[in-house]
């Protein structure tokens, strides 16, 4: 059984990078907090008694499902009212993400240029565009297999899917990326 | 599409690991309100876990010259299983012991009145008669004052 520390270790390692993963998933920073959240919530409640080794899979797969969840709240919510919100939660997302590289910009500047720390954040920026413009599916298989480093079978185990299909979504997603990011001159 | 535009698998794979370094610069990014509500949201599972899973100790060890708390949840489920176990059994054996007992005791008592029936001089089916009870019944009203004058 993973003992406090160990959780709390755990938690610690994956909080941003799932923070991120269902914030290109949601494209609302609220609501991917609160995903990461009940996430971290479900895996301290339901499996403390396991133990520590197997706490990284079971947290990809409790937060794939609780995105999930999301969408299909979502879904629900805009059958019965307008969609003004998701525009709004759109855009603000949009906004914050600028503000922050302006802001983040400043405080960097004694380590890097401000020119060199504008295009870094331009880089990734564009990056995280064509992640989130990437289908569901292939997005969820890239981030899983390449920036969660799980193998074929661990990714397919956490979508739920067969091992072709993650290795047909992350090729997939791989040429996509490949095709916009030289469209923007970001890869030669 | 054109061929020469379609990546090989080490291609592909390079490109993706190049990608994936880049989001992880985008962490070191993150706002300092996000990564604050990130450790709540740490700090509130790791505090709804310990709620959830009392360290309960079950037993006391000597070591090193110090008394220490042993055991924990693994032993503490076992004995809250047995505990809740043991008592279900031990009701269920004293109603069985119970319903066994008051079998014998009516059997008991059904025998011993059957034996006196038997043993008795007067045959069973004399009380079956109306003119035997009858004189029963006379029998006793003039046995009433017969026992007051001796009185």
């Amino acid at each position: 059984m993973a003992s406090d520390s160990e959780l709390t270790d755990f938690l610690k390692s994956v909080e941003k990078r799932a923070f991120k993963r269902s914030l290109y998933h949601v494209r609302d920073e609220d609501a991917a907090l609160d995903i990461v959240q009940d996430s971290m919530m479900k895996l301290a409640e339901h499996y403390s008694d396991k133990p520590a080794n197997e706490l990284p899979m079971l947290f990809q797969r409790i937060l794939s499902n609780t995105t999930l969840d999301w969408f299909r709240r979502q879904k629900t919510k805009n059958a019965l009212f307008t969609n003004f919100s998701q525009f709004e939660a759109d855009d603000s997302t949009e906004d914050f993400n600028l503000l922050d590289a302006h802001r983040i910009s400043e405080g960097n500047e004694q380590v890097e240029s401000a020119q060199r720390t504008v295009e870094r954040h331009q880089s990734i920026q564009e990056i995280e565009t064509e992640i989130q413009k990437l289908p569901a599916r292939q997005r969820e298989a890239f981030l899983l297999r390449y920036w969660e480093e799980l193998d074929v079978a661990e990714t397919a185990a956490v979508m739920g899917c067969s091992e072709g299909s993650v290795k047909t979504h992350c090729s997939r997603a791989v040429q996509a990326l490949d095709k916009a990011l030289k469209a923007k001159g970001l890869t030669s | 599409m054109n061929t020469n535009d379609y990546l090989s698998d080490a291609q592909a794979d390079l490109l993706a690991r190049q990608v994936a370094a880049q989001l992880d610069q985008s962490l070191r990014d993150l706002p300092h309100d996000i990564s604050e509500r990130l450790r709540a949201a740490r700090t509130r599972a790791v505090a709804a876990r310990r709620q959830q899973v009392p360290v309960l100790a079950t037993g006391l060890r000597l070591q090193k010259g110090t008394l220490v708390l042993e055991g924990g949840p693994d032993k503490m489920r076992f004995w809250g299983w047995m505990g809740s176990v043991i008592p279900l059994i031990a009701l269920v054996l004293g109603l069985f012991v119970i319903h066994s007992l008051q079998n014998d005791w009516r059997a008991d008592e059904l025998a011993s009145v059957d034996t006196a029936l038997l043993t008795d001089e007067l045959p069973p089916t004399a009380y079956t008669d109306p003119g035997f009870l009858r004189f029963i019944r006379a029998g006793s009203t003039e046995a009433a004052p017969t026992s007051a004058t001796a009185d």
